[in-house]
């Protein structure tokens, strides 16, 4: 054998045995989520329980101090399933760094909110799996919190998700994937981060499911019965995994009806949900609208399941009316007008893009009229649905 | 027992031959490494993890740079290459060269002459002295050695040198750093390979005796042995062995073909690369045949490295590119490299600054999770140290130089502020003055290199503390749990900074209370002479 074959040879072996070393590391800490990851995770954990304990408990002032009241429904899901008291809450989109602007809108509603609303979404991507730091945050801060989970099927990476269709054609029929289970792996693993809170979790999951025009889990793509048996499945997988903190809340949109198609069942929901939102004159499509013309004309057929009803998203855009009066003739004895609706988050978003070109800015924290208006109906409300 | 083990040092030792099964388990290491690599990269070069993306550019470059250089070292060990001793042909004419200089302890040139006398090929040792002190002259007239006064000549040493080229005749010449003791076979080693004509130099290992001293003479030691060992064996095989440190036997004609031995901060460098420019051959061979001194203080171990840091840097910007298209691909490459290697400065300064900057004012050079980048740089790291020990085969004595060297890295980061001043230096162009490096230790007051240390030590308490007030008091709760992982993550990055900079204090403070002594005062000619009469009795 010549110097050169054996030199080629020699680089061929070399190739071969280090393509085996690194196939047998990858094995060792190759899975989805490798026991280094969970271990470098947990120290993750242990820094924020830490800090927990060493600096916030020490403290002489904690928001959770003044939601004493909220610590009886906290500890028993049951009573949070058919609260007494009406509970408010709020999302606010300017939340990726504090809670500080959710504080800010609560010092101009002189309270403190029971519920945090976030919104997040399914994918492959770090900051689309569960969203614990949010959640632990929400925690600390002696709220609960309310997740909108939106199955968008095609940002879950291909090179990982390799048993999934092409992301442009993964929408459709989605839920039909999803209710087979080809997402087990992701929701198995969410519902486990969410079951080691030990603390309950609002869960909104594909929520206006009725609506055509908005989200890939709608009509456009997926039936009715598709939608149901997904939803029955991802139920299914939290019930598996022993995710008994969850508060299920399906919430179609109120404009597309179809709500009996859409239902999954008396045993498979918890609260329904409704987005309740004025946009006013900013587009073709919409015109200044009451909160009874929106909500008041389906509240029959929504309160017939007998659930609970939680107002998902509560706003009023300052365009093409009087906002301060709109708050005001929704929220004038709401109680004993719609006695099922037994939580309202308002929905505090100050860029939102999400809807029509323009930018839109539902913030009413430093609208001293309309906030005038909203301390004063909710505190004209009767002591029964009053902390 | 302690007299015994020191007595080990003054053996001749070498490295190894490599075979080829060694290299084909190098070969697999590098490979799995260099996938690790790639893979590292392409996760890492991503837009989602991209934060403030001046930050991002500037760390990526700076770690990068760190691992293109590791690349290129894995590289140059696959061509580790020991040459075959050749026996020197008789009656070759050698002339060795020593300098001394006004403040130089005259009881070490004793000894080094007293050495250079034992060296058992015949030559003439030349003492190029500028003292002016009659003393020198009788220390070298006593050894045997021709005393040659060169006063008042610009160039330092390099200076005196080419001096003395014109006044003497000799084929060969090993210049030779006054404080480093030979060995007699010293020549027997180097002679050899010049019976190729187009080898202009022979540089062999360069080795010490007082690194047991103190930390940083072991941390200064342990920067070393890497390079006098695998490294220098695989520019060897590579064709661009350089010449770097004491102890190189140039051949004349090539000195002459270069105008002189060359005159800088890194004056064996810039010797080296214009010899190599020249077209002539160099010969690395991986032997201990001498023993010098490293230095023993901080203070000392930061000035030899700032004129290191100028030095080299000024071989990089005034002679690389003008010599660039006269070198061969891999001397290119082997010169761009080591003439770039204490841009480690200008790195550790950023990975240092990061947090610092985190703190101030909330900006984060990349997003990507911590964990996630513990996970995928491990493979990288791990075939790192896997290859850094597998290499520590060929240090030249291994049974005293192997280690994780974590000293001589802990110094390497904590003396940033020394290699980033001297990269400062060098692109404004402006001078340090020729600092020798102490021979003996330097005592007493807390070396200036030091205060950088502490103002970075206090930094990081001071930062510590007013987080920790910030974040008992002030942070609202939502916010402390959000951000609780990535600000004490920063933290444990200051952190390891702290450390080094507090080992580099350490140091400082252990040079304050050093023994000053003079380390070869102890060193026992004898031995050499018993050892050489115990071969003649068997």
């Amino acid at each position: 054998m010549g110097r050169k074959t054996h030199r080629i040879l020699i680089i061929i072996l070399a190739f071969a045995a280090a393509i085996a070393v690194i196939l047998i590391l990858s094995f060792i800490g190759g899975k989805s989520r490798g026991p280094l990851e969970g271990l470098l995770s947990d120290a993750g954990a242990v820094v924020t329980n830490v800090e927990s304990k060493v600096i916030i408990r020490q403290r002489s002032y904690k928001r959770a101090d003044d939601l004493k009241w909220l610590r009886a429904y906290i500890r028993d899901i049951a009573l949070l399933k058919h609260p007494r008291v009406i509970l408010l809450g709020a999302y606010d989109n300017q939340t990726t760094e504090n809670f500080e602007s959710i504080n800010d809108f609560e010092d101009s509603l002189h309270m403190e909110l029971p519920l945090i609303h976030i919104y997040t979404a399914w994918g492959s991507k770090p900051e689309q799996q569960f969203p614990e730091k949010q959640v632990k945050a929400i925690i600390e801060m002696g709220s609960i919190p309310v997740i909108t989970w939106e199955p968008w099927l095609s940002s879950f990476d291909s090179k990982e998700w390799t048993q999934l269709r092409k992301p442009e054609v993964r929408d459709k029929n989605g839920m039909t994937d999803v209710a087979r289970g080809k997402y087990d792996r992701y929701i198995q693993q969410w519902a486990m981060d969410a079951k080691r809170m030990n603390y309950p979790i609002f869960l909104r999951v594909g929520h206006e499911m009725n609506d055509p025009y908005r989200y890939p889990w709608g009509p456009q793509n997926n039936s009715a019965k598709d939608f149901k048996a997904a939803w029955r499945h991802i139920y299914n997988v939290f019930k598996t995994v022993g995710a008994g903190n969850i508060i299920w809340i399906w919430s179609p949109h109120p404009a597309y009806g179809y709500f009996d198609a859409y239902y999954p069942g008396k045993d498979y929901v918890d609260y329904v949900g409704v987005g309740i939102l004025n946009y006013g004159n900013v587009a073709s499509w919409s015109k200044w609208w009451t909160f009874d013309e929106i909500f008041g004309n389906h509240y029959k057929e929504l309160s017939k399941y007998k659930k609970p009803i939680i107002i998902t998203e509560f706003g009023c855009l300052n365009a093409g009316g009087n906002r301060s009066r709109w708050f005001q003739d929704a929220l004038k004895q709401l109680p004993l007008r719609y006695p099922s609706v037994k939580s309202i988050i308002f929905f505090h978003y100050s860029a939102d893009h999400t809807t029509t070109q323009q930018t839109l800015n539902w913030y009413i924290k430093d609208d001293s009229c309309t906030m005038n208006s909203i301390n004063r109906q909710i505190r004209l409300w009767p002591d029964s649905v009053k902390p | 027992m302690i007299r015994q083990k020191n007595s080990s040092l003054w053996e001749f030792r070498e490295s190894p031959a490599p075979k080829v099964r060694h290299k084909f388990i190098l070969l697999v290491l590098v490979i799995a490494g260099l996938i690790s690599i790639v893979q590292l990269a392409d996760w890492w070069f991503r837009a989602g993890n991209i934060g403030n993306i001046y930050m991002f550019i500037l760390l990526s470059f700076c770690f990068w740079f760190g691992i293109v250089r590791m690349m290129l070292g894995w590289m140059n060990y696959l061509f580790l290459k020991k040459p075959p001793h050749i026996d020197p042909p008789e009656g070759l004419s050698v002339a060795i060269f020593t300098t001394s200089s006004p403040g130089e302890p005259l009881s070490m040139f004793e000894k080094t002459l007293a050495a250079c006398r034992e060296i058992r090929y015949p030559h003439t040792t030349y003492l190029l002295d500028d003292t002016r002190d009659p003393a020198f002259r009788e220390v070298a007239e006593k050894n045997g050695a021709v005393w040659m006064e060169l006063v008042g000549i610009p160039g330092a040493k390099a200076g005196k040198i080419n001096k003395a080229l014109q006044y003497t005749k000799e084929d060969f010449i090993l210049v030779l750093d006054p404080d480093h003791i030979p060995f007699p076979e010293f020549l027997d080693h180097t002679l050899g390979y010049f019976k190729d004509e187009k080898v202009g130099f022979v540089q062999v290992s360069q080795a010490y005796y007082n690194q047991y001293r103190s930390f940083t003479a072991k941390a200064a030691a342990e920067q070393t042995y890497g390079f006098y060992g695998p490294t220098q064996m695989g520019l060897f095989g590579l064709g661009g062995s350089v010449a770097i440190g004491a102890n190189c036997t140039f051949r004349r004609k090539a000195l002459e073909s270069i105008g002189g031995h060359g005159i800088g901060l890194a004056e064996d460098l810039i010797t080296s690369i214009r010899i190599h420019g020249a077209g002539w051959k160099s010969v690395y061979n991986p032997v201990i045949v001498s023993r010098g001194l490293v230095p023993e203080d901080f203070g000392s171990f930061c000035k030899q490295q700032l004129k290191w840091a100028r030095g080299v840097f000024e071989m990089t910007f005034s002679e690389l590119p003008r010599l660039f298209f006269k070198l061969s691909f891999w001397q290119k490459i082997s010169y761009f490299t080591i003439g770039t290697y204490y841009l480690v400065g200008f790195s550790a300064c950023i990975f240092t600054l990061i947090p610092f900057l985190f703190f101030l004012s909330g900006i984060l050079p990349a997003t990507m999770s911590f964990a996630d980048f513990l996970i995928r740089g491990s493979f990288v790291a791990f075939f790192g140290i896997l290859i850094y020990l597998y290499m520590q085969k060929w240090l030249c004595h291994p049974q005293r130089e192997r280690g994780l060297h974590w000293r001589g890295s802990i110094m390497k980061y904590a003396c940033w502020p020394v290699y980033f001043l001297g990269f400062l230096l060098s692109v404004v162009n402006a001078d340090i003055p020729y600092i020798p490096t102490a021979k003996k230790a330097v005592t007493g007051n807390f070396t200036p290199f030091g205060r950088p240390l502490i103002f970075q030590c206090i930094l990081f308490l001071f930062s510590f503390i007013i987080i920790y007030i910030k974040r008992r008091f002030f942070v609202p709760e939502g916010e402390l749990v959000l951000s609780a992982e990535k600000v004490w993550g920063m933290m444990g990055f200051a952190f390891l900074s702290f450390i080094m900079a507090a080992m580099g204090v350490y140091a400082a403070i252990e040079s304050q209370r050093l023994n000053v002594k003079e380390p070869w005062e102890k060193v026992d000619l004898n031995l050499f002479r018993r050892k050489k009469n115990g071969q003649e009795n068997t």
